[in-house]
């Protein structure tokens, strides 16, 4: 692991390369070294995850008491029967790691989280300026650069086209993403699909350029060197979209095929059928290079869903479900866990289909980590004393949790741990060597209890 | 000590002198071969090898090895070197010193070796704001070097997140409003703008201190920000702004006039067949029209399955359905129909038959239907019943033709294009797709736009987005540029991709500040009347020159020293124009957040105290002991802006005012009339009520009492509606809890009533963030209330007292005498501290039995952390009085679980609870030392901040220290030895105008150093 100081000499490059990234101009962040890359998929669900939906079901009565009295275990899930809406991932049980027992009061929960989850911070509903640090995807992304950096998917509110997004590369900035099968693919694949877009920005550069240009011979010193600076920047735009030009061909291989149904935004394909095409895209672009790290908030409150088994012909709210308000006769639970088991089913495709692609001496799933967790916490109001996280990581992964599921010790504890801790886990064990990720828990610093730094069991 | 100063700064003048001169030199070497000259060798083995060789030298430092080292790593000691001696800290005081010409010899070699790798650390910090302070304080002011003609170097400026915004707001003619005095205003400074999600690239650092400043340059995450923001913004202005507006941009309008007249109709057109299709047709092919419609095939829905045993069921409500039908674009056919007369007496069964045969023969997708014919089967009732309650809000369609020849092209078309079977929409497709075909060909046969209408664009874009008409160079080039994207583009996507071109400029992303004319002696010109409006209007504002500014630069009454007072004068007086102070605190929900004086003025306090941190502090509210941290943080943020503003406004000793002032707003909106009223209301509650056994009353009580309730309104309390209940309660319940805290405010011998909300609830009834009082140590039940604000508060002497200055620089849990003590040292003291060593972690000791000053002393007071940390603690220790909170205190808590006394009660909806815990305690020992004033009655022990906050205001180092960030902030830059007169003379200026700040501002902005510019030498 580098230490702080070379981190602090190397970062800088990190934070100008990535500043770069969220474009839909198809910059390009700084190339990686590493050959392969470890890919993050980071899958936000709204509505929370109750800590017993996602509890073992045939616990000995010993560790169903812990589990219920939330008092700290550890138990092999290849010995236990998964929950019937995790049951789609029985074959890939040696890659799961049930987390339960973090805490995310530092970030906003109720109904709504927006960027706080993935930045531990209080988001003022969702107020620009509350945004107080790079959220941890975009973290990750500095370590393992691409084209793209980072890539954000959503199904948040139904709406279509690029909107805004909750991660956020910078303090008080936030993303972008896409919002619908046929934006992502037509924005990913532009190279390909659109190639005149990337040729008139680079008409419009070309002019930029030459009229900076011929600024320099004006200037002398510092502002030379400004000058001088500006061209640069505009050249190494230039640059990048001609890297991705000649990169074209190569990404046309990856290129997916949506069907019809998802044409204007798809406002009439079913739930299952976006969630199927957006997979694939968020394969595609990750076969094709073109992203390690995604962020897909695969619904929220204000997400119509429509064709789940049970409903089939009904539109549902996820909202009232929450609420326990229920739609065509189902009763509000059944149909909550048919949402889970429609993202779990996404979940299982990206592991089976990153499981075909050859990387190494295995495949790229190897080097991949994906992570299921609720937006807002324990509950539809959640109050962020729980956050359970599903994770599925491949053989490389660099943290030492496949297989378990682990519940820590619960918040106010001695030991507990919270969303900090572990994105502080993440980053260490990937080569940022923060000290701690986000802000402190206040009954935590009350009850004068460590908690800053990573998990360090949880490191490999 | 002052002596040992002087000779410090003597040689740091010395040093600068040779660095130029060196640098000349140094530019004839550019290898990388690395030899330490004869001379340089001898000072060296003279004065530093005793202590900085062998294998054990002093600090890690070893200078005799130095050739042999990497050059990342001899670079890094020539810097640690080269550091030192500017600074005056090697050799050590006890040591032998070396002679004027040693050091001189040294400084030239280091500076030298370290320029011909661009590698000198020292150089770079004398550029930036927080190293502003190594330039000598006393050689500043001594007046040696007040004969040095002042200059700010040709430069510029990048613009900061301010001028983003404002540029933006300009713009795109974006009008942001907030409170003010209880009414609507428009504003300047809102960082909302007609809600484009712009990603602002140019955010000032968020340090105490000056934050923005004129070293900064565009990159590529600038550029590439702003690359997303031009795509955005171009969009927004040719899609909504020139459709709103014709003057917006006549240019635009003129060149889209076909194209929008041919959108126009389009849209006409599709709107009147989505609305009518149905009914043409059957005019238009009378009984073959059904013949000619699809088979209808009903949509098949899921069968409801009988509930398991025990499993309950609870039907969404309508409002969900009712806003999924909406979603499902179905509400118009559903509430369409029901308002037809001809199907009024449908059952229900039959009127859903209806719905699904007009939505399947229209062509809408199945699933559509199936989603609305789901919602018509279970809410059929509860949509009648909608209807019948809202009608006024649904309005019937009429049918009413388009003109005469429109209605000719409609029905050719649909009979040129139905076929046998085809759903409504098919037909509309065929005929909308005809008719852009056709559109599109006259639009080709027209031509593109004129090179007239594209020099206009030209004009009319530059002058909007860049501020002025373009060149004649400017004109033919853009000209060029626009036909060359009309051709390829397109008329619209060429117009924005012009838009585009312009914000990507770099004379969008810099503020330029230019000498023009005539050199005088020593190579000075000064500045562009054009530029100078925009350094003056940015000085004083974030806004581009206003009328006045500009019409004075364009008729030649922007030249002289007087023409700049004239206008600085003008705006630091005017009063008319709104400024948001904190688009922060608007985004907390805080609105009443603003001010007439012009912005720059306040924000240089704001930041110079660094006190809008205190937002960023994140703070337990169980510790706390108050609900709605929140607001009560928004508030205290808002009352010291206003607290400063109250102190600029009467511009009268401003330092020593901010310093020790004891008169302070708390829960006050500067509006003493409105607070008196305020109070006087609830006083009149009170005594009407206080006799009567209001804690008994029944609801029916309240009656006898209805003409006083009516007419002072009781917040939720009407006697007309008893029954009446919210969230908190009934109507008499909420009257017993607002009579409580009405007690509590006046039943203990206060004179005047604190007007927080009569009963903790959703909202506020007065003004939010009442738990202000809790940082001042005032109790809600039993403040006696000052209407009359500022008012004196107990303990309290200053901004350095204030809670928020005191929150800002604190840490989550506890407080920083470190951190306190050093922004003394250098914002007051114009000191420094050094930076802090790579290798140091310090961490305070844990210690359940000792105060945080006591842990902090055993990790800081050792020899080796001493060094620095005697120029922070002893300042900050002066503070202790006061919690991280910024509460005063006498006691420090010793917050463990094993030293918890009392468990405080947990916040249930009354906002008059502490709910703080109680824990043991220990005496706070608040005695501090206060050196570097330069005067020795004012240096020495202080007893507590109060005492510190009296001696520094009564100190000329820091009135000058202030008056040196002063120049910091207006300037853009680290002041030099030349510009010793300005600062002098801003100095003067203040004592002799009795304390102005404005008086202060005008010097420094009239100076040499700011009108004056220099051409830089390469």
């Amino acid at each position: 692991m580098i230490n702080r100081r070379d981190f602090l000499a190397t970062s800088v490059l990190g934070a100008g390369a990535m500043a770069l990234a969220p474009s839909f101009n198809q910059s390009f962040a700084a190339a990686g070294a590493n050959a392969h890359p470890k890919r993050f998929i980071f899958i936000r669900k709204s509505s929370g995850i109750r800590p017993l939906e996602i509890a073992l079901r045939d616990f000995s009565e010993k560790d169903k008491a812990l589990d219920e009295k939330k008092e700290p275990l550890e138990a092999d899930l290849d010995k236990h029967e998964l929950p019937k809406w995790l049951r789609g991932l029985d074959a890939y049980k040696e890659h799961m790691t049930i987390l339960q027992g973090l805490s995310a009061k530092m970030s906003e929960n109720v109904h709504w989280s927006f960027s706080s989850v993935m930045g531990c911070f209080k988001s003022n509903r969702n107020t620009l300026s509350a945004i107080k640090r790079t959220t941890v995807d975009f973290e990750l992304a500095k370590l393992f650069p691409s084209p793209f950096g980072h890539v954000e998917l959503s199904f948040a509110d139904g709406r279509t086209g690029i909107v805004d997004g909750y991660s956020a590369p910078a303090p008080q900035t936030r993303n972008y993403c896409y919002a619908d099968p046929e934006t992502a693919r037509d924005e990913l694949f532009k190279s390909v699909l659109n190639p005149e877009a990337v040729s008139s920005d680079n008409d419009m550069l070309s002019f930029l350029q030459s009229r900076e240009g011929l600024k320099i011979s004006g200037v002398s010193g510092h502002e030379k060197k400004r000058q001088e600076m500006h061209i640069q920047s505009i050249d190494a735009i230039r640059e990048r979209n001609r890297r991705l030009i000649e990169l074209s061909g190569s990404i046309a291989e990856h290129l997916p095929e949506i069907s019809e149904v998802h044409a204007d935004g798809g406002r009439n394909a079913s739930t299952p059928e976006k969630q199927a095409a957006m997979t694939d895209i968020l394969v595609a672009a990750m076969v094709a290079g073109l992203a390690n790290v995604v962020t897909y908030t695969i619904d929220d409150l204000g997400t119509p869903i429509t064709g789940l088994p049970g409903n089939e012909t009904d539109r549902v709210g996820i909202h009232p479900l929450g609420h326990d308000e229920a739609f065509g006769g189902v009763p509000a639970w059944k149909t909550r866990e048919q949402i889970r088991i429609s993202h779990v089913n996404q979940i299982r495709t990206i592991i089976e289909k990153l499981k075909l692609v050859p990387e190494g001496d295995g495949t790229m799933f190897d080097n991949t980590m994906i992570m299921y967790f609720p937006e807002n916490g324990e509950t539809h109001h959640g109050v962020g004393s729980e956050s359970p996280f599903l994770i599925m990581a491949g053989s490389n992964c660099n943290l030492n949790i496949s297989g378990r599921y682990i519940r820590l010790p619960y918040l106010g504890n001695e030991g507990h741990k919270t969303l900090g801790n572990w994105y502080t886990t993440l980053l260490n064990a990937h080569g940022n060597p923060i000290e701690h990720y986000g802000d402190l828990d206040p009954e935590m610093s009350r009850k004068k209890l460590p908690q800053t730094g990573s998990i360090t069991r949880f490191l490999a | 000590m002052s002596r040992s100063i002087s000779t410090e700064s003597r040689m740091q003048t010395h040093f600068i002198a040779l660095a130029v001169f060196v640098s000349i030199f140094a530019a004839a070497r550019a290898d990388d071969t690395f030899a330490v000259p004869e001379s340089v060798t001898k000072v060296l083995a003279g004065r530093c090898l005793d202590c900085h060789s062998g294998d054990s030298p002093e600090g890690d430092v070893r200078l005799d090895t130095i050739e042999q080292l990497e050059l990342a790593d001899r670079l890094d000691l020539l810097n640690r070197a080269q550091e030192q001696l500017f600074l005056g800290r090697m050799p050590p005081e006890d040591a032998e010193q070396p002679t004027m010409t040693q050091r001189a010899v040294l400084a030239d070699w280091l500076s030298q070796e370290l320029r011909r790798f661009k590698a000198s650390k020292l150089e770079q910090k004398l550029q930036k704001p927080e190293f502003g302070n190594y330039i000598d304080h006393d050689k500043l002011f001594s007046g040696e070097f007040k004969d040095l003609p002042g200059f700010t170097w040709n430069r510029r400026w990048l613009i900061s997140e301010y001028i983003f915004n404002a540029k933006f707001q300009r713009i795109l003619q974006s009008n942001a409003k907030a409170r003010r005095n209880g009414t609507n205003v428009s504003v300047f400074g809102s960082h909302r703008i007609n809600q484009l999600s712009l990603t602002n690239p140019f955010l000032l650092p968020t340090r105490s201190g000056v934050r923005y400043y004129a070293n900064t340059d565009l990159t590529g995450g600038h550029l590439s920000s702003m690359l997303t923001n031009a795509q955005k913004t171009s969009g927004y202005m040719t899609d909504y702004l020139v459709k709103r507006n014709a003057k917006y941009l006549p240019a635009v309008t003129a060149i889209m006039a076909m194209e929008n007249e041919h959108n126009l109709k389009l849209a006409t057109r599709r709107q009147f067949l989505n609305d009518f299709i149905a009914r043409l047709c059957e005019e238009y092919y009378d009984a073959e029209n059904q013949a000619l419609l699809p088979k209808f095939v009903p949509v098949q829905l899921k069968e409801v399955e009988a509930l398991a045993e025990g499993e309950t069921y609870k039907k969404a409500p309508f409002h969900v359905a009712q806003n999924m039908l909406t979603g499902l674009e179905g509400e118009t056919t559903v509430y369409q129909a029901l308002m037809d007369p001809a199907h009024e007496d449908k059952s229900d069964e039959d009127f859903r038959k209806l719905c699904e045969r007009i939505w399947f023969y229209f062509g809408d997708h199945e699933r559509k239907i199936q989603g609305r014919m789901t919602i018509l089967r279970d809410y059929m009732p509860d949509i009648r019943d909608n209807l019948a309650k809202n009608s006024r809000k649904f309005k019937r369609l009429v049918y009413k033709p388009l003109a005469d020849d429109e209605m000719q092209v409609i029905q050719a078309s649909i009979r040129k294009h139905r076929r046998p079977g085809d759903h409504y929409v098919a037909i509309i497709d065929r005929c909308m797709t005809e008719w852009e075909r056709e559109f599109q060909q006259q639009r080709i046969e027209a031509g593109p736009p004129s090179d007239e209408l594209l020099s206009e664009l030209v004009e009319q874009l530059m002058v909007l987005i860049l501020e002025r008409s373009p060149s004649a160079e400017d004109a033919d080039e853009y000209l060029a540029l626009s036909k060359s994207y009309v051709q390829k583009l397109g008329n619209l996507k060429a117009i924005q991709k012009l838009i585009q071109t312009l914000i990507l400029s770099s004379e969008f992303a810099y503020r330029p500040e230019f000498g023009s004319g005539e050199p005088d002696e020593h190579g000075r010109r000064i500045m562009s009347p054009r530029d100078a409006s925009y350094a003056i209007a940015y000085a004083l504002t974030d806004q581009s020159p206003d009328e006045e500014l500009v019409e004075a630069a364009e008729t030649g009454r922007l030249t002289t020293r007087e023409d700049y007072k004239r206008e600085l004068t003008r705006i630091l007086q005017k009063r008319d124009v709104y400024y948001l102070i904190d688009p922060i605190l608007t985004d907390s929900n805080y609105q009443d957040n603003t001010t007439d004086t012009a912005i720059r003025k306040l924000r240089f306090f704001r930041e110079f105290f660094g006190y809008p941190k205190a937002i960023t502090i994140f703070k337990d509210e169980k510790r706390f002991g108050g609900d709605r941290f929140g607001n009560a943080m928004s508030r205290l943020l808002n009352e010291t802006d206003r607290l400063v503003e109250h102190i600029l406004e009467r511009d009268e000793h401003v330092f020593e005012e901010l310093l020790t002032t004891e008169e302070f707003f708390v829960y006050h909106d500067g509006d003493n009339e409105r607070m008196q009223a305020a109070s006087d209301r609830i006083k009149r509650i009170y005594d009407h009520f206080k006799d009567t056994d209001w804690q008994n009353f029944k609801k029916e009580d309240l009656l006898d009492h209805r003409d006083f309730l009516k007419e002072v309104k009781m917040r939720s309390v009407d006697p007309d509606k008893l029954e009446a209940r919210n969230r908190q309660g009934t109507t008499i319940q909420l009257f017993k809890k607002s009579m409580e805290t009405i007690t509590a405010r006046l039943d203990r011998g206060q004179k005047e009533a604190a007007p927080f909300d009569l009963y903790r609830g959703y909202g506020n009834d007065f003004m939010s963030g009442y738990n202000v009082a809790k940082f001042f140590n005032i109790s809600l039940d039993s403040w006696d209330y000052q209407t009359v604000q500022p008012a004196k508060v107990a303990n309290r002497r200053g901004l350095l007292t204030h809670p928020a200055w005191l929150i800002a620089h604190s840490q989550n849990t506890e407080t920083d005498p470190v951190i306190r003590g050093k922004w003394v040292r250098e914002n007051l003291l114009a000191g420094w501290v050094p930076d802090v060593p790579i290798s140091v972690d310090a961490v305070i000791p844990e210690d359940h039995n000792r105060t945080l000053r006591d842990r902090l002393a055993s990790a800081t007071e050792t020899d080796y952390c001493w060094k620095c940390h005697k120029h922070m603690n002893p300042l900050g220790y002066a503070f202790e009085r006061y919690d991280d909170f910024g509460r005063y205190r006498e006691e420090e808590e010793l917050e463990y679980p094993d030293k918890l006394v009392k468990a405080g009660p947990e916040q249930r909806g009354n906002h008059l609870i502490e709910t703080r815990d109680t824990y043991e305690t220990l005496p706070v020992d608040s005695i501090g030392h206060l050196v570097g004033t330069g005067d020795d009655s004012l240096d020495g022990d202080v007893d507590g901040a109060m005492d510190l906050a009296e001696r520094l205001g009564k100190s000329r180092r820091v009135r000058q220290s202030i008056i040196r960030h002063a120049f910091r902030y207006f300037m853009g830059r680290n002041e030099r030895l030349s510009d010793s007169k300005t600062l002098i003379d801003a100095e003067q200026e203040y004592i002799e105008s009795n304390g102005s700040f404005d008086a202060v501002i005008v010097s420094l902005l009239t100076s040499d150093s700011f009108i004056y510019r220099k051409a830089i030498e390469n």
